[in-house]
C-alpha cells in the first residue's frame, strides 16, 4: 500500500467491551431504523387499523361466536385472542424485515456489510417483539373493559411475562419465515398461510382437545400455543405455570436458531444463484 | 500487494422460465477475465450493455461467487474470505433502486454507517461531510421517496464512501446526475485516487473514462478485448482519421454505403437532438470527403469536420471489431486481444 494506512482492520482489534457495545448498537439503533424502513404498517392509520382494531374485532367475533355455540367461555377466547393478536405484527413484521429488502433493491448493500449477521437480523426482530406486546396488552385491556372480564391484579406481572414470551417466540418464527425471502419471491404467501395456521393450531380459538392428534402435535411446536395455555391459567387465578412459559421460550429459541441457519444458508446460496436482484 | 487480481474469472447465470414446463437458460455473462489493478490505481471497465461489467464487479465485491477462476482483493480471496474483503471495499451502483424510500437520506446513511462499521463517534461528522460532498446538505431530512433520480444517485455515492474504503467499486456512478454534479463527482473520484484509494470504475461516458482512468479494459461479450492506458487504446486508431458529418436523416443503408468506400474503416451515426453526427473512421491522410458525401446522396448534410480520434472512437473500433470477429459465437479468453497490454499495465501503476 503506497500512501496511507487503512483505517479499518487496523493492527489493534477492538476489545471485547467495544465489540459488545457496537453489537448492541447494531441491535438497537439498526433495529429501530430498519423497523421504520421496512415495516409497511408504521403510519398511524395502518397501525391503528391493521394492528389494533383488526385483532380486537377478531376477538369479539370469536367471543360472540363461542357464546352462541357454547364451546367455551369468554375467558377462553379472550385470552387466546389476546395472545394471538401479536401474531400479525410479529409474523408479517419478521417477514417484511427480510423480504421487503427485495422491494427496495437494498439486499446487496446490506449483505456487503462485514458485520456479524446475528445482531444484524435479530436487531430487526426486536421492534416486532415490542410491537406485538403492545398489541396484546391493548387487545386484552380493551376486551376486558368491553366485556367486563376481571383479571386478578396479582396475575398481571405473570401475564405480562407470558405475553412477552409469546411475542418474542412469534417474532423469531416470523424471522424464520422472512429468511425464506432471501431465496423465494413470494414469501408473503407463506406468512398468510402461517397466520391462519397459528389461528387454528395454537388453540387460541379452537380448544386443542377437539383437534386430531397430528394437529395437536403440530401446535406443540408452534409459537403462542404454550403461552395461550399459561395466560388462561393465570387469568383464572391459577398462578404462573413455569413450564408453560419455559416451553414457549424454548419454542421461540428453536425458531431463532432456525432463522439464523436459514439466513446464513440462503445468503450463501444467493451468491451462487444470483437471486438477490430478482424481484 | 495488488489491490485487485482477477484470474480467469467466469460466471454463468442459470435462470428458469415457465412453471409447468420449466426451461433452463444459461447465460455466460463473463467468460474468463484476467486483469490486475495496482494499489492506488484508477481502473476503468468499459463495454456495451450486457458485456459483463456489473457481473465482474459483483464477483469482485463478493456479492456473486465466480463459476470458475479466482479473484483477490487486497490479498483476500473473494470466494473464501468475503468478510475480510467487505471490510475494505465500497460499492456504488447506478440506478434509483437500492435505498430505503421510507427513510430520509440521513437515516439511510445512519443505518449503513452501522452496517459498514463506522465508529459511532465518527458517524455524525462523517455523514455531514459526505452530505456536503455530494450536495445533499439541507435536504437530508426528506424522505428518499421524494428524491429525484440524480439525488438518489448522489446518496448512493455518499453511502459507498461512508467507511472510507480502500478499494472502491463504482458501477456507473454518474448515471442520471446533471453535468455540474458529474464534474464534481469526477473531481471527488480524482481526489480519492490522489488520497490513495484504488478505484474500479465502469461508465458509458468516454470523456469521463479518458479524464479519470489510469488504465482501461474494454470488455465485450464477457471477454476483455483491449487493455491499456487511454493513450494506448487511442493509438489503436491513431493511424486513422475521423470525418464527422452533420446530417439529417441518414439511415442504415447510407452507413452501409459509406462502409463500402475503400479507405473507410467504419461508420456510425449518433443522434444529437434533431440532427445526427455521422462519424466515419478513415485511413489517416486519405481525403475521402467527396466519396463519403456522395454515399450520403439525398441526405441533407451540414458541417463536415476532420478531427483526431478520441477514446470514444477507439472504443467504438474495438467493440465493432469484436462484433465482426464473432457476431454469434464469442471467442474464448485465449484468443481475445487482451494481450495487447501486458506492458501497459506496469508503466501506469501509481
Ligand atoms: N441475475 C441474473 N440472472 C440472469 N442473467 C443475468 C443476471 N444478471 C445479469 N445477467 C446477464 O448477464 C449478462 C451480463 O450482464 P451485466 O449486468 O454484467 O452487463 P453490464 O456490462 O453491466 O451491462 P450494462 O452496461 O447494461 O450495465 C447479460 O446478458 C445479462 O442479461
Ligand atoms: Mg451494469
Amino acid at each position: 500500500m503506497p500512501t496511507r494506512t487503512p483505517h479499518t482492520d487496523s493492527g489493534s482489534a477492538p476489545g471485547p467491551y467495544r465489540r459488545t457495545v457496537s453489537a448492541l448498537r447494531l441491535v438497537v439503533v439498526g433495529g429501530a431504523l430498519s423497523y421504520r424502513a421496512l415495516f409497511n404498517w408504521t403510519t398511524p392509520p395502518m397501525f391503528i387499523g391493521t394492528l389494533l382494531v383488526g385483532p380486537l374485532l377478531q376477538l369479539l367475533f370469536f367471543v360472540f361466536l363461542g357464546r352462541q355455540l357454547h364451546v367455551a367461555d369468554d375467558r377462553f377466547y379472550l385470552l387466546g385472542n389476546a395472545v394471538v393478536s401479536a401474531s400479525t405484527a410479529c409474523v408479517y413484521g419478521g417477514t417484511m424485515a427480510v423480504a421487503n429488502e427485495r422491494r427496495y433493491g437494498t439486499l446487496g448493500a446490506v449483505l456487503l456489510s462485514p458485520r456479524n449477521r446475528a445482531p444484524l437480523w435479530f436487531g430487526r426482530a426486536i421492534p416486532y417483539v415490542l410491537n406485538g406486546l403492545v398489541i396484546s396488552v391493548f387487545t386484552l385491556s380493551a376486551a376486558c373493559l368491553l366485556l367486563g372480564l376481571r383479571i386478578p391484579v396479582e396475575a398481571l406481572p405473570g401475564l405480562g411475562a407470558v405475553l412477552l414470551a409469546a411475542a418474542a417466540g412469534c417474532s423469531a418464527f416470523g424471522l424464520a419465515l422472512g429468511a425464506l425471502g432471501l431465496r423465494f419471491r413470494d414469501v408473503f404467501l407463506v406468512s398468510n398461510v402461517a397466520s391462519s395456521v397459528l389461528l387454528l393450531l395454537t388453540g387460541a380459538n379452537v380448544p386443542r382437545e377437539t383437534l386430531p392428534a397430528w394437529m395437536r402435535a403440530l401446535g406443540d411446536v408452534l409459537p403462542l400455543t404454550h403461552a395461550a395455555d399459561a395466560a388462561r391459567q393465570l387469568s383464572a387465578g391459577g398462578g404462573l405455570d413455569g413450564r408453560g412459559i419455559v416451553a414457549e421460550l424454548l419454542t421461540g429459541a428453536g425458531y431463532a436458531l432456525l432463522a439464523v441457519v436459514l439466513l446464513a444458508l440462503f445468503e450463501r446460496g444467493s451468491r451462487r444463484r444470483a437471486t438477490l436482484d430478482v424481484m | 500487494m495488488l489491490a485487485i487480481e482477477a484470474k480467469n474469472l467466469r460466471r454463468t447465470y442459470t435462470s428458469r422460465t415457465g412453471f409447468l414446463r420449466p426451461r433452463r437458460t444459461e447465460t455466460e455473462a463473463v467468460r474468463g477475465i484476467t486483469f490486475e489493478v495496482a494499489c492506488g490505481e484508477l481502473f476503468g471497465l468499459l463495454g456495451p450493455n450486457g458485456a459483463g461489467k456489473t457481473t465482474t464487479i459483483k464477483m469482485l465485491n463478493t456479492l456473486l461467487l465466480p463459476t470458475s477462476g479466482t479473484a483477490r482483493v487486497l490479498g483476500h480471496d473473494v470466494a473464501s474470505d468475503p468478510v475480510a474483503v467487505r471490510r475494505r471495499i465500497g460499492y456504488v451502483f447506478g440506478g434509483d433502486r437500492g435505498l430505503y424510500d421510507r427513510l430520509s437520506a440521513l437515516d439511510n446513511l445512519r443505518y449503513f454507517a452501522e452496517l459498514y462499521g463506522v465508529e459511532p463517534r465518527d458517524q455524525k461528522r462523517r455523514i455531514g461531510e459526505l452530505l456536503d460532498l455530494v450536495g445533499l446538505a439541507g435536504r437530508e431530512k426528506e424522505r428518499v421517496e421524494g428524491y429525484s433520480r440524480g439525488m438518489r444517485q448522489r446518496l448512493h455515492i455518499a453511502r459507498g464512501l461512508l467507511h472510507r474504503p480502500d478499494v472502491l467499486f463504482l458501477d456507473e456512478p454518474s448515471i442520471g446526475v446533471d453535468p455540474v454534479a458529474a464534474r464534481d463527482l469526477r473531481r471527488t473520484v480524482a481526489d480519492l485516487r490522489a488520497g490513495g484509494t484504488t478505484v474500479l470504475l465502469t461508465t458509458h461516458y468516454m470523456a469521463e473514462a479518458d479524464e479519470l482512468c489510469d488504465r482501461i479494459a474494454v470488455i465485450a461479450g464477457g471477454t476483455i478485448r483491449a487493455l491499456g492506458t487511454p493513450d494506448r487504446l487511442k493509438s489503436r486508431v491513431q493511424e486513422r482519421g475521423i470525418l464527422e458529418i452533420e446530417a439529417y436523416g441518414a439511415g442504415e443503408e447510407h452507413l452501409e454505403r459509406i462502409r463500402g468506400v475503400s479507405g473507410v474503416h467504419g461508420a456510425a451515426a449518433e443522434e444529437r437532438g434533431s440532427r445526427q453526427a455521422v462519424i466515419v473512421q478513415t485511413e489517416r491522410g486519405a481525403d475521402l470527403h467527396g466519396q463519403v458525401l456522395a454515399a450520403l446522396d439525398g441526405v441533407r448534410v451540414g458541417r463536415v469536420v476532420t478531427r483526431e480520434p478520441t477514446l470514444e472512437d477507439a472504443y467504438i473500433a474495438i467493440v465493432e471489431e469484436a462484433d465482426a470477429l464473432a457476431p454469434t459465437d464469442v471467442p474464448g479468453p485465449t484468443d481475445a486481444p487482451a494481450s495487447t497490454d501486458a506492458s501497459g499495465s506496469t508503466e501506469v501503476a501509481a
